[in-house]
């Protein structure tokens, strides 16, 4: 099976900075995959890359087998709850009904398999209790669960998270992270960026980065006490201890995993 | 009753009324997005931007819709190209645009020997002068915006919501943002004979601010702010007649009043639903 993403030499610059160096990484289809490193280590740049949201300065990238805006309707996009303004007027139910916006488009009108995707989506999300609230009403938790509700309503093959479970309350992390191990048993790819080195250590494949890819493969082969000395510097003294917790018998690999 | 009757018992009294009852629906249909998306300050640069292309029209004879539409264009691109060729912010382009042109509409107009009488009419509109052709240039151009509103729902919807997301979604959130511009163009140019350029922000943000107090949908949002706009309208010319105020500044001022009183219920309305910003 083919890879769902495929970078090349990859470098991103945004703005006068470079936000990814020459970087390369495969994702792996309908497995979950973890993208890790510490902050401004370019893994919502990589997610935005991903996504055809910025475009690449060099080198080259295929997701699905396409170049990354051609591949926009099949992915869906989870940003993180506080990049998404809660002030515009929105029940619950009708911001999880804008994931169908990729198949209905500016014009067609829902039918009923639409209205039955975004039913199965909240229901997935424990949210259809909460389908008349204002978005400004609920909790950070709640809203995070609106739109990976809103996500996952979407048709997707490929299902994007800018750090899915930060600052969560355990029941909605609990939730959220059930849906994410859930969507490769549905055919899907996951990508999850995140802080946590536990949630990294749970995915099938993980991207260490820190202003370009350190290391990429299992969580084994790349969380080890070198690669994340490597990635989070001389600051990380605890990361040593950190690894040798999460993998007692540790395995040295570099930048491939191998 | 008489005390309501009487302000619009004449003929040009009725078309203040319809005019201004138009401009106030133009205005805040495209000003719930405006409020939507954060961009009061945008609006209130752009209806200060058109008054040097209305001037230069006075000053040049020629019909100040088309100077108005010109200004407006000149002013987007102008945003734009300073945004995007400097590091400076959106806002800093906006303020910069915004004191410049009215300044250079300030010193166009002051060619005039009229110039006060001139200026004033730009900047405060003539409610009571609006003629029959006034009026059909602005129906047409309220149903072209509203038609256009319906029509680009969803895009404009998703672009308030998040760019980002608009972009995964198909909907061309750089045209939605384009349609928006013109959009707010079209109002401002609709209004500004009626209510003046510098009273259309009024009808732009105060009626869409104070819907969105008591809006829980966006299209409820939509015909609450319609809704006050043309009680505004109604309520401002009446009180101006009664009260020997100005008719457009007295309009402007009333959905602002609206907004606090609004406001004001809101805050010593008991709350009936128990917090929820607490994580289930």
């Amino acid at each position: 099976m083919p890879d769902a993403v495929i970078a090349s030499d990859v470098v991103i610059a945004r703005g006068q900075r470079i936000a990814l160096d020459t970087s390369s990484f495969q994702i792996p289809r309908g497995k979950i995959t973890a993208i890790i490193g510490p902050n401004g280590s370019g893994k919502s740049t990589i997610l935005h890359a991903i996504a055809g949201l910025i475009p690449i300065d060099s080198g080259t990238i295929s997701v699905l087998g396409s170049d990354p805006d051609k591949s926009q309707k099949s992915i869906a996009y989870v940003l993180q709850y506080a990049a998404v303004p809660a002030g515009t007027p929105l029940t619950v139910a009708e911001a999880v009904q804008m994931g169908r916006y990729s198949t209905l488009g500016a014009f067609r009108r829902p039918t009923r398999a639409d209205r039955e995707k975004v039913a199965a989506a909240m229901a997935h999300l424990d949210i259809t209790d909460l389908a008349k609230r204002h978005l400004a009403e609920l909790s950070g938790g709640q809203r995070q669960r609106v739109y990976v509700a809103q996500g996952i309503a979407q048709d997707h093959a490929l299902l994007l998270l800018d750090e899915p479970l930060t600052g969560l309350d355990l029941n909605s992390a609990k939730t959220i992270d059930a849906i994410i191990h859930d969507e490769p048993n549905r055919g899907c790819s996951v990508v999850l960026t995140t802080h946590d080195l536990e949630e990294a250590k749970a995915a099938d494949y993980v991207i260490l980065t820190a202003g370009r890819v350190v290391a990429c493969g299992t969580p084994e082969q790349v969380l080890t006490a070198v690669n994340l000395t490597n990635a989070y510097g001389l600051g990380a003294l605890h990361v040593r201890d950190e690894a040798a917790a999460l993998f007692p018998t540790e395995h040295h690999h570099g930048p491939d995993g191998h | 009753m008489e005390w309501f009757l009487e302000p619009f018992a004449l003929g040009f009294q009725q078309r203040a009324l319809a005019g201004g009852a138009l401009a106030g629906l133009m205005a805040s249909v495209v000003g719930t997005w405006l409020v939507l998306r954060g961009m009061s300050f945008f609006g209130d640069a752009f209806v200060h931007g058109v008054v040097p292309g209305i001037a230069a029209a006075v000053v040049l004879d020629i019909n100040p819709v088309i100077g108005a539409a010109l200004a407006a264009l000149f002013m987007v691109i102008a945003i734009e190209v300073v945004h995007r060729n400097t590091t400076l912010s959106e806002d800093t382009s906006i303020g910069l645009l915004f004191v410049g042109m009215l300044a250079l509409g300030v010193m166009i107009i002051s060619r005039l020997d009229s110039y006060s009488g001139s200026l004033t009419t730009i900047l405060f509109g003539d409610a009571l002068g609006i003629t029959t052709v006034d009026l059909i240039t602005q129906a047409i151009l309220a149903i072209i915006i509203i038609a256009a509103t319906t029509l680009f729902y969803r895009p404009l919807l998703a672009l308030s919501f998040n760019k980002e997301k608009a972009q995964i979604w198909g909907l061309s959130p750089n045209r939605a943002h384009a349609a928006l511009l013109v959009l707010i163009a079209a109002a401002v140019i609709g209004s500004f004979q009626s209510v003046g350029t510098l009273l259309v922000f009024g009808l732009l943000v105060g009626p869409p601010a104070a819907a969105a107090l008591i809006s829980r949908t966006v299209p409820r949002m939509m015909v609450t702010s319609a809704v006050i706009a043309l009680f505004s309208v109604w309520i401002g010319l009446t009180l101006s007649y009664h009260l020997g105020t100005a008719g457009s500044a007295t309009m402007a001022l009333t959905p602002i009043v609206i907004f606090f009183l609004v406001l004001a219920i809101k805050q010593l309305k008991p709350r009936t639903k128990e917090p929820v910003l607490v994580d289930a």
